[in-house]
């Protein structure tokens, strides 16, 4: 059984691993689509860029992993040092130069986004003096995070697709979990009663599993109890229990008792009052 | 056994009342005597340098005498004939922090001729007897400073405060009050209340009476008549002490110790009447006197008659000077030597407010914890908190208020007053329950004769802005839109109703077919509570003719927080509700299920009004939708809205909570599918929640289940500690408290509201984790529960200022907060809830841990306080929020009566010093899953940049229109559910608390800010302290917020580092 589940288990990692990959292809589709707007561009420049986008992916597959590349490097991460912040920007050149070479309908664009790439450098290496007087070679920057699933706003978004597969899907691994957990539960009872068993003794357990409460045929309830009509047993039940004062004795510790209670809490009020009083509590100004 | 409890309880009370007078009690030591006597014999030996038969002219004060219209007012100057100190001093009551000994100067008679009562001669006399001993006063060295105030805000009659000039701790800020006193300087009779004593006032051909007038010089006449209330007070100790509770009293409640109602010295007066009544006896203690005067104050019949001392002898007061009185003033408390009112002062409103007061403060001492003592003598009651609407009126310059003359029989101030008072009161009609108009003009610093107001004269007192409080009768009222007048035949009564409300009257015909005069306030259901102040608009400008920026408001200002765009969100909750009914109408027919659905409730803060921002139907949400081209913004996500359905009782279901769960999840998938086949909604789900979209709203569906209630009974009997609730007793918990909010807001209109504002303040402050949603709904409830001792709020502005209030002044370490919606707790389950406080607090105290919840929220359903406040606010993190809700709590008291400085003052109420953190994570605003609730843009500009991000081009929060094309289906797919970057980003961090070994605590804001704060944790166990290599690599906080960066990539601005973490080691 086990061994057949697991298969069954391994099956479908199988399937779920391709079908994020489809997802993932999707979404790469769609971040080249969104171009590498920093939120800075206007409306029309962006539909503009989006339709020549969707030419341009028709033209030429190849050319897209070159652009995932690409923006990995500028994506990448900028460590600590000016220089290594320079090297990056040379390669981007580089890269920005090749694949400017390789579409020539898309000279302008990447003209303007080297640009811009090549500002936002600028931007990291003389940071405006607003926060403070922060040392350049302290800034780090973060990537986008969207080549990287596992961290940030990329994975979120993948992990939200992931959990929502489909009713199917997610009926179906309801169903064998339930068959899964209802065997085990009945492997374990049976180990118990073999357990029981190999000791020469026969253990008389309650049975604790179904009851049955409804006719098979009819399904009407039968003897079920409605949990309003045990509790008002329960508590008519305790009502008949001898009183706890029924003895002289016990009437005078309850009495006792309770005067030990009121002294108590007078006393609590007074210790209440002293850390009033140290906390100026009573000072009405 | 109940008397003795009842007796402990009243000991702790007497207790308390004690301990409240030593506070406030000054015992007379004979140090404090001494500053007192080496005071008064300096103010002597000054007067005594004035040369006798100097001449005094109207030159020392000739604005002053100008502006009160006086004549002939030289005269030479004279010894006083008396020096005593009178007042509280003399029966040793005076009450702390105001510290005045009152010093009486018998002004001489050969100062005055024998009708200088004429014509606001004594008044000016008295004024320019006092401007010469300043002169000399200010010449001596024993006294500090010398200062002018009025007698009880009435300008006529200014007086003198003098300062020692040696400074006693144990008395800080002690003065002496030179009061003048004119015994017998003028006959009583000519002063009777009928006589005219004006008569440059020319009205008409017959003189008016001047009764106000004539008291106010009687006043000074009878000044040193004190002798009936000094026997009293001498030698019975109980009824002084009465008396200082009755002034604590008093002085904490704002809208009754002003001066057209109580003060100091009529409470005396009060008292003595009561004993001379018998009414209060020498066996009395003195709350019980307390007590006694409330009442009488509350109830008493003798308040229309007049309070008369009983007959001593010779001096008996005729019936027809009661007449007299009667007729001329509204309250009387008659002198005992003869007609005058002591009470002249006293309007019919200022009477009315104080027996309402009176009343509230018995209501209090009956029903609140421990006799009240709290509420009655601890908490301030100023304007602010007291009145539902609080508008201030700028009348600088304005010269309409002294036009026919200062001093007339009232001073114009509080004839103005009375005619502001008018107009409010009939504008609103019904609609107010008492409306207060006070100017308290003399409270600036005014001096009588130094340079600057000896230019101006009296017409510098109208630079304190005038105050109008306006408490609602019922909100029902003060919403409605229409006011219906005189019928159309009624002629006259038309045209009286068209001069008051000029351009707003119009004449209507109503359903029930009549013509009617009305005025008509449309609005939408969500701006109603601005009927009234348009209302006190309108009214004001009309008839004052003051421009509307004179006229401030305190009502709409906060309103600014809950709006999207122009609108507030909340007029979708009609929508919602109907998509709710039909939701559940069709629940309930799905047929195709094992078991039926019983019942379906509403289990979301949307449904009972308070959630701030209600979800507005989504286009993509519905079942079917056109085109969408037009739409220019379609968001992308989409709040769901958690609904609870019940199903039949069944014995098929599993026993143990995964399995349970599992099942509940199948069929809900079942129901989802079956509402997908038969009425073609989408239906999506996850692993733990289904979600349908219907009628433009997400419903995400639950299921409850009785018998998972049970299961977890009996685990909890085994480990109270580590209790967690199952599933099922989380949904059932959240299930009680939906409804029975939801009672509390049908019975109280304006608690969602109120609701609403309080959790915008308490996100905007980052507070989002640790006090959530619900520890706040209860927090308002208790404020709408347990009002006293005020009437509940029916305003906004109140209730926030009211939340913000007990948030900053309640008790958390030592009380527990018990909030009894429907009044279902028995003193049984009292006596078990304080139990259950005790003994967490012991725990507290035995582990010495201030992580630990600091908040004890009771309810019915939750008798230990852990389904909301089990966890957090921890100590610490409470004192954080109650320092930052009484800063906020004093603003906004500020704000309803300064004017504000700067455009952004009401809006700090909402802004958080970003300061205050150690480091800050700000966001990508358009990464946002709801950017238009974002407030503010945050900028850091302090602190040291550690790091900046690029934005993710994985998620937008608007679908683009290129987006907008394709199947419906498809476009249904895009829509997000429950996606929330900044929670995820927030669960990511303390999801990763290992990898920074709980270096920061995260401060956040669920409602959609662009900050996320974080501090550093200072201590850490020994156990750490141990492993110093990783503690200080977990330490090195640059390193520690690159990694912070990391976690949120892609929706990290930047990071800015403001402070390094305290080494302790």
């Amino acid at each position: 059984m086990k061994l057949k589940s697991k298969t069954e288990k391994c099956a479908m990692e199988k399937k779920r691993k391709r079908k994020l990959e489809k997802i993932v292809d999707v979404e790469t589709d769609s971040t080249l689509n969104a171009e590498v707007d920093n939120g800075m561009q206007v409306g029309k420049e962006k539909k503009e860029k989006s339709s020549i986008n969707r030419k341009r992916k028709n033209k030429d597959k190849n050319r897209r992993k070159g652009e995932v590349d690409l923006e990995e490097n500028s994506d990448g991460i900028v460590h600590d040092h000016p220089s290594e912040a320079q090297e990056i920007k040379d390669t981007e050149e580089h890269g920005d130069a090749d694949t400017g070479a390789a579409i020539k309908s898309r000279k302008k664009k990447s003209k303007k986004k080297r640009k811009k790439e090549a500002s936002f450098v600028n931007e990291v290496e003389n940071p405006p003096k607003k926060g403070g007087d922060p040392d350049q070679d302290q800034i780090y920057v973060i990537s986008s995070g969207d080549e990287d699933f596992s961290k940030g706003m990329r994975k979120w978004i993948t992990e939200y697709h992931q959990s929502r597969p489909g009713l199917n899907i997610l009926q179906e691994q309801i169903d064998e979990f339930i068959t899964a957990h209802e065997e085990k539960l009945e492997q374990e009872r049976i180990e118990r009663e073999e357990r029981a068993a190999e000791g020469g003794w026969t253990v008389v357990v309650h049975h604790k599993g179904r009851k049955k409460t409804t006719d098979a045929e009819s399904g009407v309830a039968v003897g079920s109890v409605a949990q309003a009509a045990v509790e008002n047993k329960m508590a008519k039940k305790k009502n008949k229990e001898v009183k706890g004062d029924f003895y002289r004795f016990q009437k005078k510790e309850a009495q006792r008792n309770e005067i030990m209670m009121l002294q108590s809490k007078f006393e609590d009020d007074k210790k209440r009052l002293q850390q009033l009083r140290a906390a100026r509590k009573f000072r009405p100004y | 056994m109940e008397g003795l409890g009842n007796h402990a309880m009243m000991d702790s009370t007497e207790l308390k009342v004690s301990e409240l007078l030593k506070e406030v009690h000054l015992y007379h030591s004979s140090h404090f005597s001494s500053i007192v006597d080496n005071t008064v014999s300096a103010i002597k030996s000054c007067i005594d340098e004035i040369p006798v038969d100097f001449k005094v002219t109207a030159d020392v004060a000739p604005k002053f005498v100008r502006d009160i219209g006086a004549d002939k007012v030289d005269f030479m100057f004279k010894k006083p004939s008396l020096i005593e100190i009178g007042g509280s001093y003399s029966i040793q009551s005076l009450v702390r922090p105001e510290l005045n000994v009152d010093l009486i100067i018998r002004l001489p008679k050969g100062c005055f001729h024998e009708k200088d009562y004429l014509n606001y001669r004594y008044h000016a006399k008295r004024c320019l007897y006092l401007c010469l001993i300043k002169k000399y006063l200010e010449a001596s060295p024993s006294i500090g400073k010398v200062e002018w105030s009025t007698f009880l805000n009435e300008a006529r009659k200014p007086l003198l405060l003098v300062y020692p000039a040696a400074k006693v701790a144990e008395v800080p800020g002690v003065f002496v009050r030179i009061i003048p006193s004119a015994t017998s300087l003028f006959s009583l009779s000519k002063l009777n209340m009928k006589r005219n004593n004006i008569h440059n006032l020319n009205h008409g051909t017959t003189l008016q009476a001047t009764p106000k007038y004539n008291s106010s010089i009687l006043e000074d006449m009878f000044l040193e008549d004190t002798a009936f209330v000094n026997k009293t007070f001498l030698g019975w100790k109980e009824i002084r002490e009465a008396l200082i509770l009755l002034k604590v009293w008093a002085r904490q409640r704002s809208s009754v110790y002003v001066h057209d109602c109580l003060n100091g010295f009529l409470i005396s007066v009060v008292l003595a009447y009561l004993a001379s009544k018998q009414q209060i006896s020498n066996s009395m203690k003195a709350i019980e006197i307390v007590r006694i005067t409330l009442n009488f104050i509350a109830t008493s019949e003798s308040w229309s008659r007049g309070l008369y001392f009983p007959k001593t002898g010779l001096n008996s007061i005729t019936k027809e000077e009661k007449i007299q009185l009667k007729e001329s003033f509204p309250v009387i408390i008659c002198h005992p030597s003869g007609g005058f009112n002591l009470a002249f002062r006293m309007s019919r409103n200022g009477l009315n407010q104080l027996q309402d007061e009176a009343a509230l403060t018995l209501k209090c001492m009956e029903k609140c914890r421990a006799g009240g003592f709290e509420e009655v003598f601890m908490t301030k009651i100023d304007y602010a908190v007291k009145y539902d609407y609080c508008i201030r009126l700028n009348l600088k310059g304005k010269k309409e208020v002294y036009v026919s003359g200062f001093c007339l029989d009232d001073e114009c101030w509080r004839l103005y007053e009375e005619k502001v008072h008018g107009i409010l009161a009939k504008a609103l009609n019904d609609r107010a329950k008492s409306i207060q108009v006070t100017w308290r003009n003399t409270q600036c610093q005014w001096s009588v004769n130094d340079l600057n107001s000896q230019l101006q004269g009296l017409s510098v007192l109208d630079k304190e802005p005038l105050f109008i409080g306006i408490s609602v009768s019922t909100l029902e009222k003060a919403f409605r839109i229409v006011d219906i007048g005189p019928n159309a035949e009624s002629k006259d009564e038309g045209l009286e109703f068209r001069k008051f409300w000029g351009e707003k009257a119009e004449l209507r015909r109503f359903k029930d077919g009549r013509i009617a005069e009305s005025t008509v306030w449309e609005s939408e259901q969500w701006s109603r509570h601005l009927v009234l102040k348009r209302i006190v608009e309108h009214v004001i400008g009309r008839h004052l003719s003051l421009s509307m920026e004179n006229i401030i408001g305190a009502v709409d200002q906060l309103d600014f927080s809950l709006l999207h765009g122009a609108g507030d969100p909340v007029s979708y909750s009609g929508n919602l509700l109907g998509a709710f009914d039909l939701l559940s109408k069709r629940l309930r027919l799905i047929e195709d299920l094992p078991l039926k659905v019983s019942s379906v409730q509403p289990l979301d803060s949307a449904f009972r009004f308070t959630s701030v921002f209600p979800p507005e139907p989504h286009l993509l949400a519905n079942e079917k939708f056109e085109s969408l081209r037009l739409n220019k913004y379609v968001p992308s996500c989409v709040q769901p809205l958690e609904v609870m359905i019940q199903l039949e009782g069944s014995g098929n279901w599993p026993m143990d909570e995964i399995a349970i769960e599992k099942t509940k999840s199948s069929f809900l998938i079942q129901i989802g599918e079956s509402l997908q086949k038969t009425w073609g909604v989408t239906c999506t789900a996850t692993e733990n929640d289904v979600d349908v979209l219907m009628a433009g709203y997400a419903f995400r569906l639950k299921i409850l289940h009785e018998r998972g209630l049970n299961l977890l009974n009996k685990e909890a009997g085994n480990d109270q500690a580590k209790r967690v609730h199952s599933t099922d007793k989380k949904l059932f918990i959240h299930s009680q408290h939906a409804s029975m909010i939801n009672g509390l807001q049908s019975r109280h209109p304006i608690y969602g509201t109120v609701v609403r504002l309080a959790k915008r303040w308490v996100s905007s402050h980052l507070f989002s984790a640790c006090l959530l949603e619900e520890a706040v709904e209860l927090l308002v409830a208790y404020v709408f529960l347990n009002p006293f001792p005020l009437g509940v709020p029916c305003s906004r502005i109140n209730g926030f200022l009211r939340f913000l209030r007990l948030l900053s002044q309640y008790d958390w370490t030592y009380s527990p907060l018990i909030v009894d919606i429907n009044n279902d707790l028995s003193p049984s389950d009292e006596k078990e809830i304080n139990d259950n406080f005790l003994l967490r607090r012991k725990g507290q105290e035995e582990n010495g841990k201030s992580t630990e919840a600091g908040m004890f929220l009771a309810t019915v359903y939750d008798k230990a306080s852990e389904s909301w406040t089990g966890v957090s606010p921890s100590v610490l993190e409470l004192k954080r929020l109650v320092a930052y809700a009484k800063s906020s709590a004093n603003l906004l008291t500020k704000l309803t009566f300064q004017e504000e400085i700067g455009p952004y003052r009401w809006e700090c109420l909402f802004r958080t010093p970003l300061n205050n953190y150690d480091a800050i994570i700000l966001l990508h605003k358009d990464k946002l899953p709801y950017p238009q609730r974002l407030l503010f843009p945050s900028e850091a500009d302090n602190g040291k940049l550690i790091a900046r991000g690029h934005a993710s081009k994985s998620f937008q929060p608007f679908l683009l229109p290129k987006d907008l094309k394709g199947k419906p289906a498809a476009l249904k797919n895009k829509l997000l559910i429950d996606f929330d970057p900044s929670r995820f980003f927030v669960r990511d961090l303390e999801a990763s608390t290992k990898e920074f070994s709980n270096t920061f605590k995260v401060w956040h804001d669920s409602l959609g800010g662009d900050v996320i704060g974080l501090t550093w944790v200072e201590s850490y166990s020994s156990k750490k302290r141990k492993q110093e290599t990783d503690v200080n690599q977990a330490h090195n906080p640059p390193k520690v917020l690159k990694a912070v960066g990391q976690v949120g990539k892609g929706f990290v601005r930047s990071i800015c580092f403001l402070k390094p973490p305290k080494l302790t080691n």
